[in-house]
């Protein structure tokens, strides 16, 4: 009978695929879920940020907030235990919302108020909101290993080993990169944009969030990143600094970046470039140690 | 909005052009994953992906052959593939009803009289493939009075019945194979059965009705091949799962427009890996089909025969969706006379067939072009393919499988992109550099690993299984369906439901 041939054939093949499963959930128990990176990627490091963040101890300082902040390196900060949440394309609420999710806050939580225009990401803030759910039954392997190999291969660097280049870079004369074309279409798209009603929602939230966060302990810092003078004046700019700032007038918390602006370069009209974010991110901690120390 | 918008000028102008854009990428955005969407199954059916449908094949091959219901097999089988269709789209079973009952009355007039019925049958299921598939060329989808006549307001606004392309084929097929035969009319039951077939309904294969028919007697479970369909089940939920729906998070960055994001170089990697994506997708699709159709004791023909190693664009076609090429030979290029009535009439029946092959797909100008491409390639090469032949050189075989490759690769852009204005595009972005300085990262070493089955495939490596390690073939069967489960990509519908 053919069933009988058959029958040893398919015993071997469902038994190594539930022993491949059961390999895979004794590895979940004994490694966690492994660090996964999605195939394609705009958001560059922060997933795996973000899943640093909820596996390590808490730091004492998260920046969240978008693309713009993602440029601040974590290496670029003297501060030891930092951690950059910014997600590129994403809100700031979404790193915020997070952070309110876990049950240990950072001492110092800065946020960026430059992009508001976009909700949080639920199912992001759902997936890292309770450390029990990060962990999925099954470790995925070959995702997994990639991961592994991704991460080993671009290991982030602390701020000590990259002292020497960092002071390299900053004693370096400002890029000359041409970037009219880049600022005409950023100021032509944000111009069109009002993003009045996101932006107001986005400020109730945060208006929710931030007390709830200090009543636990942290200390909230907003932060504007500067953008280049064009882009300053556009609609979108200019309507989200209006409403940000009526809805947190005290300038105490405000944490101020000051550079000298033409210093400061965008190479693509928005996002700082190398230097200019290491800049930027060191008059941040310089203006932050004041703070902290009550300046 | 795609993420990518944040990082560059260019996405800014997505950004604030593109507000719809949130909304068609919103699921993804917020999926962490970063992945767009672009064919997410069409709420409440019933695919071949998920629980519902794996608990119907159990459910129906229990009652299949179960003695007491040994009698009403076929009748079974009809009833089952109905549930399948209609399930979460019931209104579109009368539509389905009407081109299997219309085929079968003029098949029953053909075999009478074949010079009239048979054309007849044929224009019937013409016009209801045109109807479904092409009114909206000449109607908006969104209109809202169309005719003022209620009847043909609610044709007008029927959606596109899912495998209208495959199931019209497969009634053309009947009419014309039965009718040359003047066999005795067959039963409604197995006309419906023919047709409707579940495993086959959706995406084909396109089986010919003097294949299938001999096929329909009673069926004993002692015959089911149960390895064989093992096999085939087996490969296609891991090239549809693990290839496919992989690739597909990197290859939803070909769509507009996210693809203006690009650098260069990833253009055409995605070119090539939307290439394996299309065929484990549908190479996916059919292995499934043929395995659970054989479980039901029912042999579908082979639709797929390792198509990227063809060393010619016509081998090609002997070797990618075989079921829809040999249709094509059958029907229409031979009937139009084939390669007998000279050379100008010989490429002009290729470019015809290749022409309504492309527009079979769909009614777009990108799918006429993707067809006429092919005609054009299919009508450059005839006139060297013997020369090319007599050359035994393993060398120029392989540039000539390169060239192949290429070539078919690059114009699967117009299946990618229905819209001839964005492919050509994408076409453009191929040749010149990118203009975005943060493009979207893909992981290489992704996008590798997730398209080695196709290429381990196509380097022979069924063969080698198949004699020197034999011993570890179910090991391995049993390791890529945990593979399937634990790697699955984000799940989308088969590309080829769209058809």
């Amino acid at each position: 009978m053919r069933q009988r041939r058959d029958f040893p054939w398919l015993v071997k093949c469902a038994s190594a695929a539930l022993l491949s499963l059961l390999v895979c959930a004794i590895a979940t128990l004994r490694l966690g879920g492994g660090q996964e990176l999605p195939a394609t990627t705009t958001r560059d490091g922060a997933l795996l940020a973000l899943n640093r963040y909820v596996r390590e101890p808490i730091p004492d300082v998260v920046l969240v907030g978008s693309s713009l902040t993602f440029r601040l390196s974590e290496e670029y900060f003297e501060t030891p235990r930092l951690r950059n949440l910014a997600l590129a394309g994403g809100s700031p609420l979404t790193g915020l919302e997070i952070i309110a999710h876990q049950s240990q806050l950072p001492k110092i939580i800065l946020v960026e108020t430059n992009i508001l225009s976009r909700p949080a990401d639920d199912v992001l803030v759902e997936k890292y909101a309770d450390k029990q759910r990060v962990e999925p039954l099954f470790l995925r392997p070959l995702r997994s290993g990639v991961a592994s190999y991704e991460n080993w291969m671009h290991k982030p660097s602390s701020h000590s080993q990259m002292a020497g280049e960092l002071d390299r870079l900053i004693m370096q004369a400002p890029s000359d990169f041409d970037n009219r074309i880049y600022v005409e279409r950023a100021v032509s798209q944000l111009d069109a944009l009002d993003p009045s009603a996101v932006v107001r929602m986005s400020v109730e939230i945060m208006r929710g969030l931030i007390p709830e966060l200090e009543r636990r302990g942290a200390k909230v810092f907003l932060f504007e990143l500067p953008y280049i003078d064009q882009v300053e004046k556009t609609r979108a700019a200019m309507v989200t600094r209006e409403i940000v700032h009526a809805a947190f007038p005290d300038p105490s918390r405000w944490l101020p970046i000051d550079v000298t602006r033409s210093d400061l370069r965008w190479a693509d009209g928005v996002h700082l470039d190398e230097r200019s974010a290491l800049i930027t991110a060191r008059s941040m901690e310089k203006n932050l140690a004041m703070r902290s120390r009550g300046g | 909005m795609a993420d990518d918008q944040a990082v560059g000028p260019l996405a800014w102008l997505t950004l604030a052009l593109k507000g719809l854009a949130e909304l068609r990428h919103g699921d993804y955005a917020r999926t962490g994953s970063q992945c767009p969407s672009p064919q997410k199954h069409q709420p409440g059916r019933m695919s071949f992906t998920s629980w519902q449908f794996a608990i119907f094949v159990a459910v129906v091959f229990g009652a299949y052959y179960s003695p007491p219901l040994r009698r009403f097999q076929m009748q079974l089988l009809v009833c089952s593939s109905l549930f399948f269709y209609g399930y979460g789209q019931p209104e579109l079973l009368p539509l389905l009803a009407v081109a299997v009952c219309g085929t079968f009355v003029f098949l029953v007039l053909a075999l009478r009289n074949r010079a009239i019925w048979l054309p007849a049958g044929i224009v019937f299921n013409l016009l209801l493939l045109a109807f479904f598939k092409y009114k909206f060329l000449f109607i908006g989808a969104s209109s809202q009075d169309l005719t003022g006549i209620a009847p043909i307001d609610l044709l007008l606004k029927l959606p596109l019945p899912i495998g209208i392309s495959f199931f019209v084929f497969h009634n053309i097929s009947l009419l014309v194979d039965l009718t040359r035969e003047k066999a005795r009319p067959p039963s409604l039951t197995d006309v419906f059965l023919y047709i409707v077939f579940f495993p086959q309904l959706v995406s084909g294969p396109i089986t010919r009705a003097e294949m299938f028919f001999p096929q329909i007697k009673p069926k004993y479970v002692a015959d089911v091949p149960f390895v064989e369909a093992a096999k085939w089940i087996l490969t296609g939920y891991f090239f549809k799962l693990f290839v496919a729906n992989n690739l597909n998070e990197m290859t939803s960055y070909m769509d507009f427009p996210l693809y203006e994001t690009l650098q260069t170089e990833d253009r055409w990697l995605l070119v090539f890996l939307y290439s394996y994506q299309i065929y484990a997708d549908f190479f996916g699709y059919s292995a499934i089909a043929i395995g659970i159709a054989l479980l039901f004791g029912f042999r579908l023909p082979i639709n797929f025969n390792l198509p990227y190693i063809s060393s010619s664009f016509s081998e090609f076609w002997t070797r990618w969706h075989i079921s829809l090429s040999s249709w094509l030979r059958t029907y229409l290029y031979i009937p139009l006379g084939g390669n007998r009535c000279g050379l100008a009439r010989t490429n002009l029946n290729l470019m015809i067939v290749m022409g309504l092959g492309g527009l079979w797909h769909g009614a777009g100008v990108s799918y006429l072009v993707w067809g006429l491409f092919h005609g054009l390639l299919l009508v450059l090469e005839r006139p060297f393919l013997k020369s090319l032949q007599a050359f035994d050189s393993e060398l120029l075989r392989f540039a000539r499988m390169t060239f192949v490759f290429l070539c078919v690769s690059v114009l699967w852009i117009f299946f990618k992109l229905p819209s001839f204005d964005h492919a050509l595009g994408y076409l453009a972005g191929m040749f010149k550099p990118g203009t975005n300085p943060n493009p979207p990262k893909l992981f290489h070493d992704l996008a590798l690993l997730y398209a080695l089955p196709v290429m381990i495939q196509h380097l022979g490596f069924g063969s080698v299984l198949q004699s020197r390690l034999s011993r570890w073939e179910p090991y391995l069967y049993g390791v890529m369906a945990a593979l399937a489960y634990l790697e699955a990509g984000p799940d989308v519908s088969f590309i080829y439901f769209q058809f």
